[in-house]
C-alpha cells in the first residue's frame, strides 16, 4: 500500500480549474520532486494535500495511510503526520516559536494518545532540532518569522519540520529567495531527515536544490496534470532545455 | 433615588449635542437601587498576589480611603484627599474645562488618594491602589486621586478597579496627575468590575516642560466603562505613551476617549488601543489629537485595532488629528477585522486545533499593548490574565472579582504563550 495515493484530482479556486485530474503515487522512503512552469498548479497541489480551505476539490480522492483524507480539517492531516513547508512562511507577531512549536508538539502528541512533553523535555528536543539546520539563535524571545531574512525562514520551516516529525513533508519552493549557504544548509536538514519510514515531495523549479535533494521521482506538473515523470535525470533535462520541449511533445501527441 | 444620582442622571440629556459626550448613556445603570457610599467596611483582605510584585499598597474601600503607614523617601506625602483638602493648590488644575460629570465628583467626592512627591525622588517601589467595591449592596461612588510629582522625581503607579461582589455599583471616578519638569510617571490601570456596574473613569495629566507620562489602561470586564483621558503637554520635549486593550463580552460596553494637547514644540505622543469585542459587545475609541499652530516638531501617533468576533459585536473608532502648524510627523490609523485567515492556516498546518490557533492568535493582538507594560511581573501577571480571558476562564464570582489574588486553579490551558513558564 502507497503512503500517498492520490487519483485522479480536480480542483478548482473560485470558478477557475487549477488541477484537472493529478495522479500520484507516493511510497515510504521516496522522495518525489514536482516541477513545472509557474501557474501550471505545483503550490495548489501542495495546499490542497495540506488542507488549504481555499481551494475546492471537485472530483478525485487522496489517500493517504489509507485513509481518505479530504474531509479531514488542516489540524487534522498535520497530526496524521502530514506537514507542508510553505513557500511564503506566514509571520506571526506576539507568538514566540517556543511556545508555537510546545504547542503544535503537545497538540500532535494529544491526537496519538501521548503525554504532553515537558518543559524540559520540550528545551532539549528543540536544542537538538535546531542542530538539523545549524539554527544558533535563541528562538524563545522571537515571534514566529517577524523580522526573518527570506533564509532565516526556510531554515525555520525545516527546523519545524524536524520538531514535528512528519511521515509526508511537502516542501513548496523551499528553495526560492535563498543564497547558495542557505540552500545547501537547508537541503543537508531536509536529508538528515530523510529515513527509510517517511516520505518528501520537494516542489522547486530549479534543478540546483536537486543537486542536494536527490529525488527517486521527478514528474512535470503541466496545465493542471502531471505530464510527464522519469528519474533524477529529468530535471538535469529540463534545467538545460526547459520545458518548452514538453510542451511540444504534448501537443504532437494530441 | 438618592438625589446625587438623580443629578448626574440628569446631566446626560444636557450633553446631547456635546460630541464627546453625546453618545454616553449610563442611565439604565443609575437605578433606584444605588445609594451612596457611607464607607463601609469590609473584613476582606484586599491582598493582591502578583507574583514578585513589591508594592506599595494603598486601599479606597467603598469609596474611602484606609489610612495606612508605609515607608516612603523623605518628603513624600500620602493622605486621604479629604485631609489634604481641596485648598491644595493642584485640586483641579489638570482639568482646566471641567465639564458636568467631572464637576459633579469636585463637589461630593467621597475620598481619595493624596500622594505628593518632591523634587528629585525616585519612588523604587510601585504604589498600588486598589480602588475596590464590596458593599453587599447597590453603590455609588465618587472617588477622586491627586497625584503631584515633583521636578525631576518618578513614580509607578498600579492603579486597580475591582468589585468584588456582583452588587450593581456605579463609579464617577476622577484621578489627576500633575507633571513637574522632568518627572516621570508610569500609569498601569487594571478594570475589573462586574457586569451590573458602570464605571465613568476620568483621568487628567498635566506636564511641564521635559515630562514623561506613560499608561496603560488594561480593561478585563466590566458592565460599562468609559476611559475619559486629557492629557495636555504644557512645555517643551514632553513624552506621552498612553495605550489600552479592552477585552469584552456578553452585552458589555468600553469607551476610550483620548484627548492630547501639543501646546508646545518638540513633544511626542503615541497612543496605541487595541480590543476584542465578542457576543454583542460594544465599544468606541475616540482618539483627539490637537496640535497648535506654535507646536513644531510635534509627532503624534494614534492607532486603534479590533477584532469582532461576531456579527453583533460592535465598535465605532475615530482617530482623529487637529493639527495647526506644518511641521509635524503625525499618523492615525484604525482597524477592524477578524482574524488573519492566513496566519491561521499556518498554525494549524503545524496540527494546532482551530480553537488554540484562534485563541493563540487573539494573545498575539493583545500582546503588542502588553508589551508596553515595563513593570515586569505586573506584565506577566496580566498576560496570565489575558490568557484566561480568552480561554473563557476569568469571570467575576461572588467568592472575588479580583482575579488578581486568585491563584491559577482552572483547567489546565490547552498552550503555554508565557515563554518564561518554560
Amino acid at each position: 500500500m502507497s503512503l500517498l495515493s492520490i487519483r485522479n484530482l480536480h480542483a478548482s479556486i473560485g470558478d477557475k480549474e487549477i488541477l484537472k485530474g493529478v495522479n500520484l503515487e507516493i511510497n515510504l522512503g521516496e522522495v518525489h520532486s514536482i516541477m513545472g512552469p509557474n501557474g501550471n498548479g505545483k503550490s495548489t497541489l501542495a495546499g490542497i494535500i495540506a488542507g488549504n480551505s481555499k481551494f475546492t476539490v471537485t472530483e478525485g480522492e487522496i489517500i493517504f495511510k489509507g485513509k481518505n483524507i479530504l474531509d479531514m480539517p488542516v489540524d487534522v492531516r498535520a497530526a496524521e503526520g502530514i506537514f507542508l513547508g510553505f513557500q511564503y512562511p506566514v509571520e506571526i507577531p506576539g507568538v514566540s516559536i517556543t511556545n508555537f512549536m510546545r504547542t503544535a508538539v503537545n497538540e500532535q502528541r494529544k491526537y496519538r494518545g501521548l503525554d504532553p512533553l515537558t518543559g524540559a523535555q520540550f528545551m532539549r528536543l528543540m536544542e537538538e532540532k535546531k542542530k538539523v539546520v545549524e539554527m544558533t539563535t535563541n528562538l524563545a524571545n522571537r515571534s514566529v518569522n517577524e523580522g526573518f531574512s527570506g533564509g532565516e525562514k526556510k531554515k525555520n520551516e525545516i527546523f519545524q519540520m524536524a520538531m514535528l516529525d512528519p511521515t509526508l513533508a511537502i516542501l513548496d519552493e523551499t528553495d526560492s529567495g535563498l543564497d547558495i549557504d542557505a540552500l545547501r544548509i537547508v537541503a543537508s536538514g531536509v536529508n538528515k531527515l530523510r529515513r527509510p519510514d517517511n516520505a518528501t515531495i520537494v516542489i522547486t523549479h530549479y534543478q540546483r536544490l536537486l543537486d542536494y535533494i536527490v529525488p527517486d521521482f521527478v514528474h512535470v506538473l503541466y496545465e493542471g496534470r502531471i505530464v510527464k515523470t522519469g528519474p533524477k535525470e529529468l530535471a538535469l533535462e529540463l534545467e538545460s532545455k526547459g520545458y518548452e520541449w514538453i510542451k511540444e511533445e504534448l501537443e504532437s501527441a494530441k | 433615588m438618592e438625589k446625587i444620582v438623580q443629578q448626574f442622571r440628569d446631566i446626560h440629556p444636557l450633553m446631547r449635542k456635546n460630541e464627546v459626550w453625546r453618545n454616553v448613556d449610563f442611565t439604565s445603570l443609575l437605578t433606584d437601587d444605588l445609594v451612596l457610599s457611607q464607607g463601609e467596611r469590609q473584613t476582606a483582605d484586599y491582598h493582591c498576589q502578583i507574583p514578585d510584585l513589591e508594592a506599595i499598597r494603598f486601599v479606597v474601600e467603598n469609596g474611602y480611603y484606609h489610612q495606612q503607614s508605609a515607608q516612603l523617601p523623605n518628603g513624600v506625602i500620602v493622605s486621604a484627599l479629604r485631609k489634604a483638602g481641596d485648598a491644595d493648590a493642584y485640586f483641579s488644575r489638570c482639568a482646566p474645562k471641567p465639564n458636568p460629570y467631572l464637576q459633579c465628583n469636585a463637589d461630593n467626592y467621597s475620598d481619595g488618594l493624596y500622594l505628593s512627591i518632591p523634587a528629585n525622588t525616585h519612588i523604587e517601589k510601585p504604589i498600588q491602589l486598589q480602588s475596590v467595591i464590596n458593599a453587599g449592596h447597590g453603590l455609588f461612588l465618587q472617588v477622586r486621586n491627586l497625584v503631584v510629582v515633583g521636578p525631576h522625581s518618578h513614580v509607578t503607579i498600579i492603579h486597580c478597579d475591582d468589585s468584588y461582589d456582583q452588587a450593581p455599583s456605579f463609579s464617577n471616578n476622577v484621578t489627576e496627575i500633575y507633571l513637574h519638569e522632568g518627572a516621570s510617571v508610569e500609569f498601569y490601570k487594571m478594570q475589573n468590575i462586574n457586569n451590573a456596574s458602570g464605571l465613568l473613569n476620568h483621568t487628567y495629566v498635566a506636564m511641564e516642560h521635559d515630562a514623561r507620562f506613560r499608561s496603560v489602561a488594561i480593561t478585563l470586564n466590566g458592565g460599562h466603562i468609559r476611559n475619559h483621558t486629557e492629557i495636555r503637554m504644557l512645555g517643551e520635549h514632553c513624552d506621552v505613551q498612553a495605550h489600552g486593550l479592552y477585552l469584552n463580552d456578553q452585552e458589555q460596553r468600553v469607551d476610550n476617549y483620548v484627548f492630547v494637547e501639543h501646546a508646545f514644540p518638540n513633544c511626542v505622543s503615541r497612543e496605541l488601543f487595541k480590543g476584542i469585542l465578542d457576543d454583542t459587545a460594544q465599544g468606541s475609541f475616540n482618539g483627539h489629537v490637537l496640535v497648535s499652530e506654535g507646536a513644531i516638531k510635534t509627532e503624534a501617533y494614534q492607532s486603534n485595532k479590533n477584532i469582532l468576533l461576531t456579527d453583533k459585536a460592535f465598535i465605532n473608532t475615530k482617530p482623529f488629528l487637529e493639527i495647526y502648524n506644518d511641521d509635524v510627523k503625525c499618523s492615525h490609523g484604525s482597524t477592524i477585522g477578524q482574524l488573519d485567515e492566513q496566519a491561521l492556516f499556518y498554525i494549524r498546518s503545524r496540527g494546532i486545533s482551530e480553537r488554540t490557533a484562534k485563541t493563540l492568535l487573539l494573545y498575539a493582538f493583545c500582546d503588542e499593548v502588553l508589551q508596553q507594560i515595563m513593570l515586569q511581573p505586573l506584565r506577566e501577571k496580566l498576560v496570565d490574565l489575558v490568557k484566561k480571558r480568552l480561554h473563557g476562564e476569568l469571570t467575576p464570582c461572588a467568592e472575588c472579582s479580583l482575579h488578581c489574588s486568585s491563584p491559577c486553579n482552572g483547567p489546565e490551558a490547552d498552550f503555554h504563550i508565557d515563554p518564561s513558564k518554560l
